[in-house]
This record gives structure tokens, C-alpha cells and sequence, in this order.
């Protein structure tokens, strides 16, 4: 992986050096540096306040007014360096108590949470979550995303493909944990917005109400901007409301999360079309100071088949959802071939099949391997009687007048092209054949609908057709004009929408009051740091993901009830206490190292440790060969690995975890505490050569001493020479 | 090259591609996961989601990437 020095460690060492090797022989130059040095390394350690920064401010202005050595300047322009280039991530640690490059050890970030394009603290609201804290993990959840009950039932969840946990067995259902807070918080009625700053007198414009667009407004209303959305659709939630089916996410979860979003004061024109129904200008007359646009991919390309335009059948995917979603309840047919094999496609074959189809089939020019669509969603289409047609290539929708008889295919083989591994699909000569079919739909992809953007004449525009913006800061190449979503990414998933809308309200912010834009896009924030949950290695071991429990597949074939029904509460703090914490292990491996290595006892079972090259993990194996010498513990920074003892055992903790437990010894003659039994066994075979093995009696080292010393005057008594 | 869902994945290299911004230097030998491959796997022109470890989760250009091997990410 790549191997960036983190300039906040790098600095610190360097200072360290300095001091250490007593090269600074000015007193004042010395003190300086001490001080500097004590303010980076709780820099380092995540212990810094808004204050450090100025502080080394003034020191440096401090040493300049100084004239020392030679040696001095040397340090000076090393610092003043450090200090300028890399202010940023001292920054960045200051704010986010967060250290992408793993050096700064303690605050290195969880796999988890850096996975997230929206940047949640991961560990913080699993830990809340097992501890039946929901109002307050959805408080937590919320401080990065405003949707935690939609996310909860529709995002990718690249978290759970990161999750460390997968690499021991699967990975911690953390999506669905979020869902269930959410509920429950809810339904406690502890489910509440934060107390938002006083209003400022800005206003900003967002163009788009769906997640991009309700996630900016959210973080903007915070900080006391008056808001106003503009959006074409009769309600909010954009795609997630036109094109998210109901038996994915019902549309009563979006309507009480955007109305948590409303009751901070912002503001949504609905049924207005930026351009047309409310143009720039009159944004701009009525005091608009920023504009921010999200108004996602809603255009479907064209599939480029003969008799594509010739029937009122063909419909494309992203229309027919948006339809359905705005009450249409008629089949699109009884015989439907969806062409496409993304979540859209499946969305509007199962879609199909809730409004009466017969038939539905999805028909996919490549193998069903190499569909992009969730395995999850393709099993549930599965279950459901969806057929699927791989290696498939429309080529003609037949009919007779208007209507549909249907879908001319061509079937296809995967051939490696010249100079790619990519395998595309080409079709097989005389292998033709034709899908009876009463309706077509397209779901071949979409792209932004630029119209009414007239105005942001300024925008650059990729040559993927999405709006061009530097993705540290979301602003456009317009001033004052600011992207996000699929408007920016093309179609993506919902959590990128809402993390960008949410580097959006900050870039807003920093260019309303001023202040420089970062150069790179920003590292999360670990929000707090929660205790860990103390359960023993085999309950560990044991805790299995639970599976979801799934409505009846007749009542799926026919109504658009939410299909996944989720976890009980059981589950859901069980699976949450499944989390190994990787926000306090950061899995530097010198534990297994040090055991292995140094004391030769190799007990530490943790190949989950290496991203890349994962082994068996179990926990449980560790109390066969651990012998309690503490020695991963003494070098574990991060305190992930503790030697802890409590009603008369000693026990070795990982994260919370009990490794190995044993009952504490006392020495025979004083009643001190001895170490294990173990581990005094090791430490006398170590020793065999040069000190004789006691007896069989429990003595600490002084009663020992004195013991031999009492045989040694004894039994051989100094002679007077 | 093709990406799949869960396919390990390293940045060998800078991309061409007008979305690679100077701060992508940094991610250049960097391992990860695809969490989000395109929707018509896998048209060169767009952009595909990876998590990077330790660098957090990007649309990257294909280009900049290539598939290790999916067998090693495998617990045993």
C-alpha cells in the first residue's frame, strides 16, 4: 500500500531528534522547540484544541525574533517548512482526531469509516447501538448524514466491504443496525435535530431536493443559512423517491426524515423548475449569496434498436419508477423484458411483476457474473419469479401496429478484445431469437439533464456530460456556484450524493466567510470514543450476522410492502457487539509480532490483521498457549491489547474481548501477587542454566531471595579466612 | 480490465482522465476494495467507486487501476 509519512509524525520526530541530541545549545531556542514539540505531539495524540495552531503560530514568530546559530536557523526553516506545506493536516488531526496514514497510531482511522463517502463514525454508533443507546447513535450518524433511515435501507454500504470483521467470517451488518436506530429513535420520539447556529443573514440556493441537495441544506441550516430548495418533483427525496421502489424504501422513511430537515427552516418550493419557473436572476434579486446544484442523472440513454421509437411500449426504466412512484399502478404489460442488468433494471423488473405482470425478464448482454447489480437485490428478483436472459443482445422490438409482439435478440459470447482482459459480449452468428414480449423497458443507464442550467453559464461540464467541479471543495469553475451528486459523479449511490452535499455546506461556508478551501478533500471525524464492550473470546467467536427476516414471497409477487423486515432487538445489540473496534486496533500487528517473535510463544491468532493476505482468526485459541506476561499489552500504543486484573483473575483483553483468563497467585510468605503460574514455569525454564529451579512453593522473587540467601548462610557459612 | 464488486484492487498509476486531481497522487499505491462498479461493466469512460484503505472511498477512472488477485482477500 502506499506509504505516505504523515508530516504531523514526521515533525514531531524530527523535534525530537533535535532535543534529544542536545544540538540546540540556545536556551531560548531549546525552550521553543520543547514547547512546539509538546503542542504536535498532542497534535498527534488527537488531545488538540482550536488553540495549538495559533500557539505554534506565535512560538515561530517567537523564533524568528531570535539570532542563534547556524544549527538553530537550520531547525527554524525546517519547521517553518513543516509548518506551511503541511498546515493542512495539521489541521485536518486537530479537527478530525483522525490520521489517514496510520503513523499518528492512536488516531488511526477504523477501515469502516473511512469507507464511508459520508465519512460516519462507524465504531462510535455501533458501540452506542449495542449498548441500547439509539437515540444517541442516530445523533452521532447525524452529524455526517442526515438520512439515517433511508441509508439504513438503501445504501451500498461500502463500510461492510471494508469491514475488518468480513475478514474473520462476515462483516458487521452495520446498514441495517442504522435502520433500526433510526426506527427506534423514532418511534421514542428521541429522534431530534440539533440546535442550529443563529441565523447569519445568507441565503443559498439549492438546486434539487434530493439527497445531495436535502444533505447540503441540512448542514447548511446548522449553521444558521436560510435556505431555500428548488425542486420539479411534487416532493422531496429525488431519486429516492422516483427511483427507489416502496419495497425497498417505503416513502413515509423519506418523508419524516426530510421533515426533520424542514423543521430546521429549510425552505422547499416544490413543483418549480429551476430556469424555468424561477430563474438565476430572480435568485439572485432576492439576495441569494451561493448556489448549490443537485440535480442528479435523470435522463436514460438510448438503447439504438431498430423499432426503439416506434411503439408507446418502450419505456424507459427511470420513467416508468418515477410513475409508479407518483401513483401509476397500471403494468407496463403482462409480458416485460427490462434490458440492463444494473439496480435500475432489477428495480423495474420486480416493479413489473408487483403491478400484475406474468412474465418478467431481464435480459443482459453479459454473464450473470459479471452483472452490476447487488447480489441481495438479484436473489430477492430471484425468489420472486423474475427470469433472467444472459449473454443477450436486443437487437429489434417487433410488433404489429402499435403494440408489441417481441424482443429480437442475438445470442451473445464473451471474447477478450485485442490488448484488454476485458471480455465483451459478441454475438453469435445464427444463434438468433426472439422474447415474446408486450413491453420493453430500458435500463441501460442515465445521465444529467442539463436543461435549465442555462444560467450557470459559467460551469464547466466533463466530457461525460456531469457538471466538472475540484472535488476537494465541490465548487464549480462559476464563483459562488457549487455541485454535488449524481449531477457531478454521474449515477452513483445515495451516500456519495450525501456526502458530497455535505463537503458542499462546508465549502459553502468557507467561501461565504472567506476562508481558503482545503487542497484535499477532508478525513472524517472521529466524533467520540466509547468504551468497549467486555464479552469473552468464544462469545465472540460465536456471534454470527443474523439473517433477515424477509416478507412472504406471495405477498411480494403483489403488494409494494417493505421486503427486508429487519432484525429484532436481540439481534440488533448482539450483531452490534460483534464490532471488533477497529478505531481503537488499529491492526499494526506488533502484539502477534511480539509474541511470536520476541517471547516465542506465538498465541496471538489474529491473521485477520493483514489487508491483504488475511488467515485463520480465532480468538479462542489464544488462552491455550497465552501465559499472561503482558508483553503485547506493554507494547500495544493504542491500548487495544490491556493486561487487566479484577476479582482475583488476570485477564488479557483485546478491545474488550477476554483473550485469556487467570486466577491471580500470591506469594506463600508475603501474599504479594505473583504472575501466572505460566508464566513463572517460562521464566524458571528460561532461567535453568544459571538459577536452580525452586520447589514446588509459591514465592515472589524477594521471598525467594531471602530464602536462598537463609539456605546460603545456613547450610554454607563464610569461613574467616 | 474488468471490476466487479469486492474485486481487491490497486492504483498502479496516475490516470489521464480529467478526473484525476493533483491530491490523487497520494493514493497512487494504494490497495482497496470496488464497492461500486459501473452500471455497464465496465465502459472505460466512467468512473467506478473504490475504497482505498486508509484513504477513504473515490470515484476513480479505470485506468489508474488493476485487479489483484481476488483469491488473496479470501479468510482461509
Amino acid at each position: 500500500m502506499a506509504q505516505n509519512t504523515c508530516p504531523v509524525q514526521s515533525t514531531l520526530q524530527y523535534l525530537s531528534e533535535r532535543i534529544d541530541s542536545g544540538v540546540l545549545t540556545d536556551p531560548r531556542v531549546r525552550r521553543i522547540c520543547e514547547s512546539i514539540r509538546m503542542l504536535v505531539e498532542e497534535i498527534s495524540l488527537g488531545e488538540a484544541g482550536d488553540g495549538h495552531m495559533p500557539a505554534i503560530d506565535e512560538l515561530m514568530a517567537e523564533f524568528e525574533t531570535i539570532n542563534p546559530n547556524e544549527t538553530a536557523v537550520k531547525t527554524r526553516q525546517a519547521l517553518n517548512q513543516a509548518f506551511t506545506e503541511h498546515r493542512e493536516m495539521f489541521v485536518s488531526h486537530i479537527e478530525s482526531r483522525n490520521c489517514p496514514t496510520h503513523d499518528c497510531g492512536v488516531i488511526a482511522p477504523s477501515p469502516c469509516q473511512m469507507a464511508c463517502p459520508a465519512g460516519i463514525d462507524v465504531p462510535t454508533y455501533l458501540a452506542l447501538i449495542a449498548e441500547g443507546k439509539d437515540a444517541e447513535a442516530i445523533a452521532v450518524i447525524r452529524e455526517d448524514n442526515p438520512l439515517p433511515w433511508v441509508c439504513g435501507l438503501v445504501c451500498t454500504r461500502p463500510c461492510e466491504m471494508m469491514c475488518v470483521r468480513g475478514r474473520i467470517d462476515t462483516p458487521i451488518s452495520i446498514k441495517f443496525l442504522k435502520a433500526f436506530a433510526a426506527e427506534r429513535a423514532l418511534s421514542d420520539r428521541q429522534y431530534k435535530n440539533p440546535e442550529p447556529a443563529p441565523p447569519n443573514g445568507k441565503k443559498v440556493c439549492v438546486v434539487g431536493a434530493g439527497p445531495g441537495g436535502l444533505s447540503c441544506a441540512y448542514y447548511l441550516a446548522l449553521m444558521g443559512y436560510a435556505v431555500n430548495v428548488i425542486e420539479s418533483l411534487p416532493f422531496a427525496g429525488g431519486m429516492l423517491m422516483v427511483g427507489i421502489p416502496r419495497y425497498r424504501l417505503p416513502r413515509e422513511v423519506i418523508d419524516r426524515e426530510v421533515a426533520m430537515i424542514e423543521d430546521l427552516g429549510v425552505k422547499i418550493s416544490f413543483n418549480t423548475r429551476f430556469g424555468m419557473d424561477v430563474t438565476y436572476e430572480q435568485m439572485i434579486e432576492q439576495g441569494t449569496d451561493a448556489f448549490f446544484i443537485a440535480i442528479g442523472a435523470h435522463k436514460a440513454w438510448d438503447m439504438g434498436i431498430k423499432g426503439e421509437t416506434d411503439f408507446p411500449r418502450v419505456i424507459e426504466a427511470i420513467a416508468f419508477l418515477k410513475n409508479v412512484a407518483l401513483g401509476d399502478r397500471h403494468a407496463p404489460g403482462k409480458r416485460v423484458v427490462i434490458i440492463g442488468g444494473g439496480n435500475v433494471a432489477i428495480d423495474a423488473a420486480r416493479t413489473s411483476l408487483r403491478l400484475g405482470a406474468e412474465k418478467v425478464t431481464i435480459a443482459y448482454r453479459r454473464s450473470r457474473e459479471q452483472m452490476p447489480a447487488d447480489i441481495e437485490e438479484v436473489e430477492q428478483a430471484e425468489e420472486e419469479g423474475i427470469e433472467f436472459a444472459f449473454l443477450t443482445i436486443p437487437t429489434e422490438i417487433r410488433g404489429d401496429g402499435d403494440v408489441i409482439t417481441g424482443l429480437a435478440c442475438n445470442k451473445a459470447e464473451l471474447i477478450a478484445k485485442k490488448g484488454t482482459d476485458r471480455l465483451a459480449p459478441v454475438p453469435i452468428l445464427g444463434k438468433d431469437f426472439v422474447i415474446p414480449a408486450d413491453a420493453v423497458i430500458s435500463a441501460i443507464g442515465q445521465y444529467v439533464d442539463d436543461s435549465g442550467m442555462t444560467a450557470f453559464d459559467k460551469i464547466r461540464w466533463t466530457r461525460r456530460g456531469t457538471i466538472e467541479v475540484n472535488h476537494a471543495s465541490m465548487e464549480t469553475s462559476m464563483p459562488g456556484v457549487f455541485a454535488a451528486g449524481d449531477a457531478v459523479s454521474g449515477p452513483a449511490t445515495v451516500i456519495e450524493a450525501i456526502g458530497g452535499g455535505k463537503r458542499a455546506a462546508d465549502a459553502i461556508h468557507r467561501y461565504l466567510n472567506h476562508i481558503p478551501q482545503p487542497r484535499m478533500p477532508k478525513i472524517p471525524v472521529r466524533r467520540h470514543k466509547r468504551p468497549m464492550i467486555e464479552m469473552t473470546a468464544s462469545e465472540k467467536m460465536r456471534l454470527t450476522r443474523p439473517s433477515m427476516s424477509m416478507l412472504n414471497v406471495d405477498r411480494r409477487r403483489t403488494t409494494f410492502q417493505q421486503v427486508e423486515l429487519g432484525y429484532d432487538e436481540e439481534a440488533v445489540r448482539k450483531e452490534a457487539r460483534r464490532c471488533l473496534r477497529c478505531d481503537v486496533c488499529r491492526r499494526c500487528g506488533k502484539c502477534v509480532e511480539v509474541c511470536r517473535d520476541k517471547m516465542g510463544i506465538d498465541a496471538l491468532h489474529l491473521g485477520y490483521l493483514d489487508f491483504d493476505h488475511p488467515v485463520k482468526t480465532d480468538f479462542r485459541l489464544t488462552s491455550e498457549k497465552c501465559i499472561t506476561c503482558g508483553a503485547c499489552a506493554a507494547n500495544c500504543e493504542n491500548n487495544a491489547m490491556v493486561i487487566e486484573e479484577r476479582d482475583g483473575k488476570r485477564m488479557l483483553k483485546l478491545c474488550g474481548t477476554i483473550l485469556n483468563e487467570q486466577d491471580i497467585q500470591h506469594c506463600e510468605a508475603c501474599g504479594a501477587k505473583l504472575p501466572s503460574a505460566q508464566y513463572m514455569a517460562f521464566i524458571s525454564d528460561k532461567t535453568a542454566d544459571v538459577t536452580k529451579k525452586s520447589d514446588q512453593r509459591l514465592l515472589c522473587n524477594h521471598c525467594q531471595r531471602k530464602l536462598s540467601a537463609r539456605i546460603h548462610v545456613s547450610t554454607r557459612p563464610v569461613k574467616n579466612q | 480490465m474488468v471490476f466487479r464488486r469486492g474485486s481487491r484492487v490497486e492504483v498502479f498509476q496516475a490516470s489521464s482522465d480529467e478526473a484525476w486531481e493533483p491530491y490523487m497522487n497520494d493514493f497512487i499505491g494504494a490497495h482497496g476494495v470496488v464497492t461500486d462498479p459501473d452500471t455497464s461493466i465496465n465502459d472505460p469512460d466512467d468512473l467506478i467507486e473504490v475504497s482505498l484503505q486508509g484513504k477513504g472511498t473515490h470515484r476513480l477512472p479505470q485506468d489508474c487501476l488493476r485487479v489483484l488477485d481476488d483469491r488473496q482477500g479470501e479468510p482461509s
